[in-house]
Order: C-alpha cells, then sequence, then structure tokens
C-alpha cells in the first residue's frame, strides 16, 4: 500500500486569539477525493493556504509524497504539482477564457517558454481542448468577467485540469451550480482520478459531499474532530449537531 | 507655423513613446508608476551627455540609454515591487523626489538647475538630423517600433502573465507564476523604452534641465494613458495627441479675450478633460468600446 500524497501532522495555527488549525493531523489518499467539511469558520480554507505556502503553520509538519512543504510558497508549491482553486475564484477576469487557461501552462517569467513553437501549439491545443471538455469553447473569446457564474466555475476548473497537477486543492468548487452543471464537474472531476490525481476540496452542501467524496475529514474550530468513509461521517448526529450549529 | 506644426508633432511622437512605455506597465501589469519622468529624464541627461562627449549618433545614444534606464530600474524596482498597489506607487513618488533631486543637485554631471545646454544636433547613420522634417521621421519610427515592441510583449506568453498578475496576483502565484521576477522585467523594459523618448527629447530641445521631469511630467504622461485608454496599445498615443493638440488648438479661438486667454484656455482644457471621463471613463478606446484592444 502506497502511503498518503499529502500528510499533515500536529499542524497549528493562531490568529491572535483565534485558532485556525488545532494540532490537525490529516493524510491524503493517492487517487482519491477527500473532502473537507465543517461549519464556517472551521478552518478548512486555512488548512489550504497552509498546505499551498500562502500562511505558514505555527508548528507541525506538512509534507508531500514524503518530502516537507513548509517554508514553501504558492509558487513553489505550484511547481511542486499543487494546483489551486480559490472559493472567490480568483479568475483572470479582464482576460479571454482561453487566456486565462493559456496563461496558467506558461511558468517560465522570461517572454518565451520552453518547447519553442512545438510547445506553444501543444499548449494552445490543450486549452482549446479543456475548454472543449468543460464546455466553454463557444465563450473561447469572451472576457471571464462577462461569464456568467456557472461558466465562471468551470473556467475555474478548466485552469486546473489544464495543469499537470497531481494534487487538487478545490475551494467550494461546486458551490451555486445547477444539478446538470454539478453531474458535468462530478464527471470531470472523478474522470481524473485514473490519472493518478489525488483531489481534496472544500464543500457545504451535503448532497455535493454526499456524492463525490471517498473520504471525508469532519473539522471544527481548526480540530479534525472525524475522517473517514463518508457515510460514517455523514450518519455521525454528534457532528450533524456541530455542523448545523446545534451544539449546546 | 510649419515649425510650430512641426514642433508640436515631434513632442507629441516623443510623449507618446512615454505614454506607450507607461502604458505597459499600468495597462497590463497593474503597476501604477509615478517614476516614469525620472526614467525619461535619465535617459534624456544620459543622451546629452553621450551627444557632448561621445557620439551624436542616436544608434550609440539610443541603447546606451536605454541600457541605463533598465540597470537602474532593476535596481530600483526589485526592492519596491514586493509591494502592491497605492504603496508601489508612494515608493515610485519617492523615487521621482530623489530623481529630481539627483538631477538638480548633482551640478557636475547635470549642470544643476541650469541644466545641460548645448546639446548638439543628433546624426543617423552618419547623417545629422537638422531639420524639423527630418527629426520628425525619426521620431515616428522610433514610436512605431515602441509599440509594435509592446504589441509583440502584450500577445506573448509574458503578456499573459503581466495580465494575469494584473488581474489577480495570488492566483497568478498559484499557477506557479513568480510575480516579482516579471514585474521586474516589465518595468526594466518600460524603462529602457521609455529611454527611447529621453535621448529624442534631449536631442530635439538640445538642453535638458530638472524642470522637465518632474512628478507633473508623471502626472501628464498617466493622463495620457488615461485619456486614451487603459491597456489599449493606440489609446496612450491618442492621449498623447489630445494632451498636445488641445490646448495648441484652443489659441485658434480668435474670439476669446486676449487679455484673459491663458485662463480660459486652461478651464477649457480642464472641463474637457472632465467631461471626457465622466462619458469616457475607460478612455478613448477603452476596453467597454471595441472587441479587442486591436479591435479583432
Amino acid at each position: 500500500m502506497t502511503g498518503p500524497v499529502l500528510s499533515l501532522k500536529g499542524v497549528n495555527k493562531r490568529f491572535g486569539g483565534v485558532v485556525a488549525a488545532n494540532d490537525v493531523d490529516l493524510d491524503l489518499p493517492p487517487g482519491l477525493i477527500t473532502t473537507l467539511v465543517g461549519p464556517n469558520g472551521a478552518g478548512k480554507t486555512t488548512l489550504f493556504n497552509l498546505i499551498t505556502g500562502n500562511l505558514r503553520p505555527d508548528s507541525g509538519s506538512i509534507t508531500l509524497r514524503g518530502a516537507s512543504l513548509l517554508g514553501t510558497d504558492p509558487r513553489k508549491a505550484a511547481l511542486r504539482g499543487i494546483a489551486r482553486s480559490f472559493q472567490d475564484l480568483r479568475l483572470f477576469e479582464q482576460m479571454s477564457v482561453f487566456e486565462n487557461v493559456l496563461a496558467v501552462m506558461e511558468r517560465s517569467a522570461l517572454p518565451w517558454q520552453r518547447g519553442g513553437r512545438a510547445g506553444a501549439r501543444e499548449r494552445r491545443e490543450k486549452a482549446e481542448a479543456t475548454l472543449a471538455q468543460v464546455g466553454l469553447t463557444n465563450w473561447r473569446n469572451a472576457r471571464a468577467i462577462d461569464l456568467g457564474y456557472a461558466e465562471q466555475k468551470f473556467l475555474s476548473l478548466a485552469r486546473i485540469l489544464v495543469t499537470e497537477a497531481s494534487l487538487w486543492l478545490l475551494d467550494e468548487p461546486a458551490s451555486g451550480l445547477d444539478p446538470a452543471s454539478y453531474d458535468r464537474f462530478v464527471r470531470l472531476v472523478r474522470g481524473r482520478l485514473s490519472d493518478g490525481v489525488t483531489i481534496c476540496l472544500i464543500e457545504h452542501n451535503l448532497d455535493i459531499v454526499h456524492g463525490i467524496s471517498d473520504r471525508i475529514a469532519f473539522l471544527d474550530q481548526g480540530a479534525v474532530l472525524a475522517a473517514g468513509e463518508p457515510r460514517a461521517i455523514l450518519n455521525d448526529a454528534k457532528l450533524a449537531a456541530i455542523y448545523f450549529g446545534e451544539r449546546r | 507655423m510649419q515649425g510650430y506644426i512641426l514642433n508640436l508633432l515631434i513632442l507629441v511622437a516623443i510623449s507618446g513613446i512615454l505614454a506607450v512605455s507607461l502604458n505597459f506597465i499600468i495597462g497590463y501589469a497593474g503597476i501604477y508608476s509615478m517614476a516614469h519622468a525620472a526614467f525619461f529624464g535619465i535617459a534624456a541627461y544620459s543622451g546629452a551627455l553621450i551627444a557632448m562627449h561621445v557620439s551624436t549618433s542616436l544608434l550609440v545614444a539610443i541603447p546606451i540609454a536605454m541600457a541605463i534606464c533598465a540597470a537602474l530600474s532593476l535596481v530600483i524596482s526589485l526592492p519596491s515591487l514586493r509591494v502592491r498597489g497605492e504603496y508601489f506607487v508612494v515608493a515610485s513618488l519617492g523615487l521621482q523626489m530623489i530623481a529630481f533631486t539627483v538631477f538638480s543637485e548633482w551640478k557636475e554631471v547635470t549642470g544643476g538647475i541650469g541644466g545641460l545646454t548645448g546639446v548638439p544636433v543628433a546624426t543617423l547613420f552618419g547623417y545629422r538630423l537638422h531639420s524639423l522634417e527630418s527629426f520628425f521621421g525619426v521620431s515616428l519610427i522610433c514610436l512605431a517600433l515602441v509599440t509594435f515592441v509592446i504589441y509583440l510583449l502584450v500577445y506573448t506568453s509574458f503578456g499573459r502573465s503581466l495580465k494575469a498578475i494584473r488581474d489577480n496576483e495570488v492566483a497568478a502565484a498559484s499557477f506557479g507564476k513568480n510575480p516579482v521576477i516579471i514585474k521586474t522585467i516589465a518595468v526594466a523594459i518600460s524603462s529602457a523604452l521609455c529611454g527611447v523618448a529621453g535621448v529624442l527629447y534631449a536631442f530635439h530641445v538640445s538642453f535638458v534641465n530638472p524642470e522637465t521631469f518632474t512628478v507633473d511630467q508623471s502626472v501628464l504622461i498617466m493622463a495620457m494613458i488615461i485619456i486614451g485608454g487603459t491597456g489599449t496599445v493606440f489609446g496612450p498615443i491618442l492621449g498623447a495627441l489630445i494632451i498636445h493638440l488641445l490646448p495648441a488648438a484652443l489659441t485658434y479661438l480668435t474670439f476669446l479675450p486676449a487679455r484673459d486667454l491663458a485662463s480660459l484656455q486652461q478651464i477649457i482644457y480642464g472641463a474637457a478633460m472632465v467631461l471626457l471621463m465622466i462619458y469616457r471613463p475607460s478612455g478613448l478606446i477603452g476596453r467597454s468600446n471595441v472587441k479587442d484592444t486591436w479591435g479583432k
């Protein structure tokens, strides 16, 4: 059995008096979708920020395939194979849909990229194919800011799909999608698991959580209260009470 | 009369280069620099000194001035580009003020407040560009070349990286882009291209002094960009044209009382700018008016 792709051990993060991550232990097994659930303010997005280097933990260790991620920054995390989407999407709003997808494949800071003309052609073809995959070909030349919400969500996903990343961190990727769009989203995401991708996502809609997750980690007040099979977590009355704000 | 118009058009071309080069970082990278006049000045002084002591050839003066501007921008922008948005504006404003002080006080090199006089006539391939027509032609070619370079850069991966950082720096970094390096390179390119304008200016007026390179000049260049259309390739040139030609055109309004002409010109000029910003906030060829900045 192979070890976890990502492993957090004893991770702590405080913002003044607020505990955002409280001795978090969490493993992401390879090739599975692990969903982080919990009430607002549970520290789910903070965990993503700690993994990608947007925040530094006060203590604890974070390893990607056994190698430490501590001290990394978002750019280095990306170069090490972590792709991340944002709750507020953070699209390149004034750029076209096609440029949004193409730009994420162009990592060199110089006015040229590796691979010369052949590489450029390959990237363009990949961007076109990805747009077709997420159903955005017709919006190819539209500015990202001009898209509808569902299309923006799929553009956000397209930017992840087009990367070579092996670990995806998706922050509420399906919120606000209609059922048909949601089904399409699940197909696209699950379809990539067989390529060796490991996914961790944050989601509030419990129907979606149930439908997409292989594992669930339940967080509250910065701590992982439970982790395991979706059915076991979602049927836990105590966790449900916390989730719906019914604790004493 | 023809000399006056040619002189005006040369200044439009030089300002066009300044505006296009500044727009490269404002429009495509979201870096609002108030120090463009400083680089304009550095290039003008460099050009003047090269012409007076080394060579009058534009092919010598322009590349050296560009290299000096790019190198200085690297030194300055590497620390200051770590700050974002309004903080960079303040940092660049400080830089502009330092540059002005250096221009004024480093008398041995810059001539102090009196400046450098007697910059010789420019040459190109051995020909002296002593006529306004020839200098206008060269200025126009330089403007076209600078615009073309910007065009090439904007539509390469580098341009896309710049725009990505402009639109969302955090997301750009999360996809593996290096915002600091990319912005630093952009500022170096912008400053180098600004250097072309500085050299042309020094040769054109054959005199440089600090008064031309104040923060007012930086604001004026920024106004050209905003009026023409930020993030468009031709907008800044149109802005430069308007900024220079509108006040000149107002002098032809003969019905204005001669005694109050200057004041009225300023009022009309200011009102025109305000109206423009009310009715065309994205500039004359801003994004809301065309499908693509190149009209594709």
